[in-house]
């Protein structure tokens, strides 16, 4: 078959058709631009990876000292727990402590009225007696005024005593 | 072709970037958040110290509380123990003392009635919580009343003790049978013969001679008051004894009386009699031979003097005598100083015999005031039982010295072994 002659149609204008040098500028120049972008988007990964790198390690040594820290505080909270649980019991204890002097004390002022009320009618008891042996001795020898004497001369004490006594 | 492919790959590598960086950013975001929380661990960490440090320190102090708390209990514990027993005490001593004025008032009630009798009763029924008042027997008391000069015999198992007039009557009579506890018996001398003055009867001394037991006792010459000796008897130790003399066994008017008489009997049976004459500055110890029967001096016999004060300590006055004969050496015990006060004691002088002579070599007494016993004097000296020595003598109690305070009896044990007699430091 016979290949039909290329010719232009009629009224239309033939369109210039580029060089083939400017096929080649073209081709080169959209080969860079590729290779540029792509050069681009590996650098922008290789730094995506280092940060990614980087990131994973920071965070695997702050999850280290995470539980080292955790521990620490967990150890720490048990010892606070214990210190507080002494505390408290300390307080306890200290409070029945106080209680228990409070009481000792108490007794002991009254024990110590006690002693200083008997201490006092022990004195006037023995002023006493003292007095009457003397009279005793003295009546039995006749002397009647020094007798009364030795009497009058610890008749206080003698009442003293006998009120203390009840 | 060419362009699809590298289209593709441009794609390919488009994709990749954006996962690289939303893996990077995912990393980023659990990196700042485990930064945070482990700020916030820190944190806790922090604050949990510091609350711990505030609770110990709270804790330390709270032990330290408890620990000044507890030393303050128990100090005030140990101080209510010890106030606790010295209030069972005193309340032991209120009740002792209660019932020892009881007795001493009953007595001065039956004085004061008459009836001297029962005032020894009353007087002896509180011995005991007398005698612990005044110390009980450490030092050697054994009878805390007026009990002055006394002569301590033993008769078969009974102690009888004899003393100075007072409560009891002329002269007082007490027995024990273990010289620890003894009981009122009454008046041994009841009745005084005409010429003597009642109430100034004092310084008895007994022994059995021949059957009989035989009292010489100092008196005051009734209207003179001159100071004499007498002599009475009695067919039992608690009496009563009976004087039916007419006039004074001795007096010694001009030497200023005759008093404390003792009596003595040598290995040969011999008797004597020793007495003091005078006062202070005066004194002297006389001794003379009595007859076999003891109620007269005997005849031909003359006074020897035994002693006169020569040591500083006797202040002038020697008196009281009491002889001793222990393996063939003789012992004269004597009182001296002022028999009023604290400074009265007992010495001893060592003698050839009953009529001397004697040596007073002692510069201080073998017995002095001490813890319980003040001005101890009027000693007599006595074997009991299984042999052993005892010296029996008054002493006032501490802080009462002086008539009408009381001097009481006292016992303690007396070594004759050595050289020169040591009385025992204690009852």
């Amino acid at each position: 078959m016979l290949e039909p002659e290329r010719r232009p149609v009629m009224g239309q204008k033939p369109r210039p058709r580029p060089s083939r040098r400017g096929r080649w500028v073209v081709g080169i120049l959209a080969g860079a631009l590729f290779a540029a972008a792509l050069g681009s988007l590996i650098d922008d990964q290789v730094q995506a990876h280092d940060r990614f790198d980087q990131a994973r390690t920071s965070l695997g040594v702050t999850r280290h000292e995470t539980g080292a820290v955790s521990a620490q505080l967990t150890e720490l909270r048990r010892n606070f727990e214990l210190v507080t649980t002494q505390a408290g019991s300390d307080s306890t204890a200290l409070s029945q402590d106080v209680s228990q002097l409070k009481g000792a004390q108490a007794a002991l002022a009254a024990d110590e009225a006690h002693v200083s009320a008997q201490s006092t009618q022990i004195t006037s008891l023995h002023a006493c007696l003292g007095g009457v042996e003397r009279a005793l001795n003295a009546l039995s020898v006749g002397k009647q005024s020094r007798a009364i004497t030795a009497l009058n001369s610890v008749s206080s004490s003698c009442s003293a005593a006998a009120s203390s006594s009840g | 072709m060419t362009i699809v492919l590298g289209a593709a790959l441009l794609v390919a590598a488009v994709w990749t970037d954006v996962q690289e960086r939303t893996r990077a950013r995912h990393e980023e975001a659990a990196l700042a958040a485990a930064g945070a929380h482990l700020a916030s661990l820190r944190h806790d960490v922090a604050v949990t110290r510091f609350a711990t440090a505030v609770t110990t320190g709270k804790r330390n102090a709270l032990q330290a509380s408890i620990a000044v708390t507890l030393s303050q209990l128990a100090s005030t514990n140990e101080v209510l123990a010890a106030t606790n027993v010295h209030a069972f005490l005193q309340g032991a001593s209120i009740d002792t003392l209660q019932t020892c004025l009881g007795g001493v008032q009953n007595a001065l009630g039956q004085i004061s009635a008459h009836d001297t009798t029962q005032a020894a009763k009353d007087i002896s029924s509180v011995s005991g919580p007398c005698s612990a008042l005044d110390g009980g027997t450490s030092a050697g008391l054994v009878y805390p009343f007026d009990f002055p000069d006394p002569d301590v015999i033993l008769v078969g198992q009974t102690y009888f003790a004899y003393a100075t007039n007072s409560v009891a009557g002329n002269i007082q009579i007490i027995e024990s049978t273990d010289l620890t506890h003894w009981t009122a018996v009454g008046n041994a001398l009841p009745s005084l013969p005409t010429w003597a003055q009642a109430q100034y009867t004092w310084a008895p001394a007994v022994a059995f001679i021949g059957g009989t037991f035989v009292l010489y006792y100092a008196a005051n010459v009734a209207g003179s008051g001159r100071e004499c000796i007498s002599v009475a008897t009695a067919s039992q130790p608690q009496g009563p004894f009976v004087d039916r003399s007419t006039a004074p066994l001795e007096c010694q008017p001009a030497l200023g009386g005759s008093i404390d008489p003792a009596s003595f009997i040598d290995a040969n049976g011999n008797l004597y009699l020793l007495w003091k004459s005078g006062g202070p500055g005066t004194s002297k110890i006389w001794s003379e031979q009595l007859s076999p029967g003891g109620t007269a001096f005997a005849a031909g016999a003359t006074p020897t003097t035994l002693l006169v004060p020569t040591q500083e300590w006797e202040a002038g006055t020697v008196e009281a005598p009491d002889m001793v004969t222990v393996a063939g050496r003789y012992f004269l015990f004597f009182s001296g100083n002022d028999w009023e006060t604290a400074d009265y004691g007992v010495g001893v002088a060592t003698c050839s015999g009953p009529l001397g002579p004697c040596n007073d070599s002692s510069p201080t007494p073998i017995l002095s005031s001490g813890r319980g016993v003040a001005g101890p004097g009027g000693e007599s000296v006595f074997a009991d039982t299984t042999g052993a020595y005892w010296i029996a003598f008054h002493a006032w109690v501490p802080g009462a010295v002086g008539f009408p305070n009381s001097r009481d009896l006292y016992l303690r044990r007396l070594t004759v072994s050595g050289p020169t007699p040591v009385v025992a430091a204690t009852g």
